[in-house]
């Protein structure tokens, strides 16, 4: 850094200008100039030691267009709020950066040195001097627009959120619908969340399964709520953190890092707004940049919590919730997240070694839900098989707590709404290449994860629906029937779960039981595609091709472009003699996907049996 | 912050110019007009002297503070709760707001309550304010009964309640209006400094 000895030089002239300043406050009342009480003390003069701090810290949010609800750009308008300007650096209130100083090295940090806060507290002191415009620096340039350049694709929420004059925050999502046809690689997302001003901060989470467009009252209106569920993963299968927060560059994945964007997949938009003082219209848009490179590496999202020890009695200044899970595979943490609502105070994970040591991942001293953020590390934090990652968050329930939502304090336990609380720490973690061959590290990962979340807590459905994925993405059917029965125990009703265990019964030779969960699964939603082509498999096998045909049908309705299902409903009508029409869904099964087997051995029997049988 | 270093008699001086200028003829003309708020067409206001009765309420605001913005609806909800009793005055203290950003401020927040500019702070000393968005409220007999925060919703800066759970603006009118002699303790405000550099 070529600022060390001007910063140092500032540092020393705090400890100066301590008695100074006051003399230049009662001076200031008469308007005479600064009295030079110490004359060795240089000038503090914005050209020379203001504008850089200025132009590096603080413009990036503070200009046209941006976050920042005034431009500081110019010797004029830092002077018009030089006095908040050192009042809020002094604080650390700007600009936002929470966490503490530390070992590790996060991207993009965005803190000052103790040496310039001092040195803008003592220029506004000094009389916000000008000084001489042969060292000003020159002025940032910023591009209008999209900071990654054109997007590949560029896609707008359809309709605009309404957000109220005033009230407290609001939460809303929104729903993209993405116009690929075929897989693609992402690179980068780049997200323009409407007016800067009014976003505190927005993540954007992929949506394979449609769960987002579930919970909007009509296409593209969007859905109220802070915290989303979105089948397959809470985040993303991909694990990527998709994440906006004012004054951070967009970030583009490094190659090799790519991110898997598939036909019919949604990107949901979660926002998290504060009201203005006047009605104001969100409509975020959403940059797609393509890549021709395909993921090589993938990384995973760790999700440490301890939702169930989330019971925080009224007035607790400092209760505490912690999780440990240890590392099964030799690892590199990419970047962090830790989360929690308003009655967080102190979060803190850490690392400790096998050989003892440990490392502070993250400490952030003063929680503030409103400029949470992903951090991610300035290089990877290797961390080796047998390394224990510790969260360690408090919470303040107290009156004391001017953000308690609840005034008086009441009990807070574990919940998706900004009354309740959250403990959760996420990390992306690339799992080193493992010695024992052929095992995929994500897998041994994810495994001791959901093992781990049941030890947590027995009644965990996504611990035990992953769980049960895992086990029988390895070939392990009891396993994964034990896991997901247990996951169908805890959400009778849940329709992604009854249609995986029907499918795990239907594999394992249990009909009866494959059908009845099978339809289940449709009784949540009649309109899913995988329950009825699992159903159609499952009454065809018991030789109910009648029962078969109707499933079919609603498969082949749901999803025109799936070559089993036309293949399928073409067998469940040759079965029951119809083989006119059957012919044609072994055509049309052919016609989407010329390599389907099944639909190309029956079509061929078809001919062989018309020809051997005169009509 | 020492928002105590205006002692007693500056007061009593400032109270004194006060009367000095009602004594003087009112001419826009005048030198000492310089030395008046005016409203948005640049004729001098003293908001104070032409209350009718009715105590006063300035409320000191920026364009582009976001503290002050958002109490908008909060500062109009309460200007039409008191409109029979209570004279509000939006006062901008920024030597660079111009009456033209004034307008379309007030326009876009929906502002019905009169605006003043005050760049030279005759208002702002008077009222004792330092921040926007702060208050100074004004008995009918002049005497300033209340400066500082309309509410608690902000703790500081970035750091909101969900709601304010105390309402020093709201007590202090109640106060003024009981024509009793007591002040409410004046509490910081939590936004924008109000610049005597700019």
């Amino acid at each position: 850094m070529t600022r060390a000895s001007q910063t140092l030089s500032g540092f020393f002239l705090l400890l100066a200008v301590a008695s100074a300043g006051l003399a230049a406050r009662h001076s200031r009342a008469t308007r005479a100039p600064a009295p030079k009480a110490a004359p060795a003390e240089p000038q503090i003069t914005f050209d020379r030691d203001i504008a850089p701090i200025v132009f590096r810290n603080c413009a990036p949010c503070h200009h046209p267009g941006e976050a920042g609800p005034f431009p500081l750009l110019t010797y004029t308008d830092v002077k018009t709020h030089g006095k908040q300007i050192a009042f809020v650096t002094r604080k650390r209130i700007m600009p936002p950066w929470l966490p503490e100083p530390g070992e590790l090295k996060f991207r993009d940090e965005l803190r000052l040195e103790d040496a310039e806060i001092a040195l803008i507290e003592s220029w506004v002191d000094q009389g916000e001097i000008e000084g001489n415009a042969a060292e000003l620096p020159p002025r940032p340039a910023f591009t209008a627009g999209w900071q990654l350049g054109k997007p590949d694709v560029i896609l707008r929420a359809e309709k605009p959120y309404l957000l109220p004059a005033s009230g407290s925050d609001s939460y809303w999502n929104f729903v993209f619908r993405t116009p690929v046809h075929r897989s693609r690689w992402l690179k980068a997302i780049e997200i323009r969340p409407g007016d800067k001003r009014l976003v505190h901060h927005a993540n954007v989470l992929v949506d394979r399964e449609e769960s987002g467009r579930r919970l909007e009252k009509e296409p593209g209106a969007g859905f109220g709520g802070m915290e989303l569920i979105i089948e397959s993963e809470a985040f993303d299968p991909d694990s990527h953190f998709l994440f906006w927060k004012p004054g951070s560059p967009p970030y583009v994945e490094p190659d090799g890092m790519a991110l898997r964007l598939d036909k019919n997949t949604d990107l949901v938009l979660n926002t998290h707004l504060q009201p203005s003082g006047k009605p104001e219209l969100i409509q975020p848009a959403l940059g797609l940049y393509f890549t021709d490179k395909p993921a090589t590496m993938h990384p995973i999202l760790l999700q440490l919590d301890k939702d169930r020890m989330l019971d925080i009695p009224p007035g607790a200044k400092n209760f505490l919730v912690s999780d440990d899970f240890t590392l099964p595979v030799d690892s590199s943490v990419l970047a962090i997240y830790p989360h929690a609502h308003y009655l967080g105070k102190d979060l803190l994970a850490l690392a400790t070694l096998p050989d003892g040591t440990k490392k502070t991942l993250i400490h952030i001293g003063s929680w503030d839900l409103n400029w949470q953020a992903v951090y991610r590390y300035a290089e990877p934090v290797d961390l080796p098989a047998g390394t224990t990652i510790s969260m360690r968050f408090t919470y303040d329930n107290s009156a004391d707590n001017a953000r308690n939502p609840n005034q008086p304090p009441k009990r807070v336990a574990a919940g998706n709404r900004a009354v309740d609380e959250m403990a959760h720490l996420w990390l992306q973690v690339l799992p080193r290449e493992s010695s024992d061959a052929g095992v995929d590290p994500r897998v041994a990962i994810q495994e001791a994860l959901a093992l781990h979340h049941i030890q947590n807590d027995a009644d965990d459905f996504e611990a035990h629906y992953n769980l049960a994925a895992l086990l029988q993405m390895r070939g392990d059917l009891p396993g994964a029937l034990l896991q997901f029965t247990e996951a169908v125990r805890i959400r009778p009703d849940d329709s992604t779960a009854n249609n995986a265990l029907g499918g795990v019964l239907f594999a394992s030779g249990q009909l009866d039981g494959a059908v009845a969960h099978l339809n289940a699964a449709l009784k949540g939603r009649p309109d899913y595609f995988d329950a009825h082509y699992n159903l159609g498999n499952a009454l065809a096998s018991e030789g109910d091709f009648q029962g078969a045909l109707l499933h079919f049908r609603a498969a082949v309705r749901l999803n025109p472009q799936d070559a089993n299902a036309e293949a399928n409903l073409g067998s469940a009508l040759a079965e029951t003699g119809n083989l006119k029409e059957a012919r044609l869904h072994f055509e049309r099964a052919l016609e989407i996907d010329p390599k389907n087997e099944l639909a190309r051995e029956n079509l061929e029997q078809l001919n062989r049996e018309s020809q051997s049988q005169p009509k | 912050m020492d928002r105590r270093r205006h002692s007693f008699g500056v007061i009593r001086l400032l109270f004194l110019l006060v009367v000095v200028a009602w004594l003087a003829p009112p001419a826009s003309t005048s030198p000492r007009a310089q030395n008046t708020a005016s409203d948005l067409a640049g004729n001098p206001v003293d908001p104070l002297r032409s209350a009718g009765g009715k105590i006063v309420v300035l409320v000191f605001v920026r364009t582009d503070c976001p503290v002050s913005n958002r109490y908008a609806p909060t500062i109009q909800k309460l200007s039409l709760e008191h409109a029979g009793k209570a004279l509000f005055w939006l006062v901008y203290p920024g030597k660079s707001e111009s009456a033209e950003a004034i307008r379309k401020h007030q326009r876009e927040y929906g502002y019905k309550i009169p605006a003043l500019r005050d760049p030279r702070h005759v208002l702002v000393k008077e009222g004792q304010v330092e921040i926007t968005p702060e208050v100074a409220v004004f008995d009918t007999g002049r005497r300033l009964v209340y400066h500082g925060r309309i509410d608690n919703l902000y703790e500081d800066i970035g750091r909101a309640r969900s709601a304010a759970t105390t309402h020093e603006l709201e007590d202090a009118i109640a106060a003024a209006l009981s024509g009793k002699s007591l002040t409410v303790d004046a509490a910081h405000g939590v936004g924008c400094y109000i610049s005597d550099l700019e």
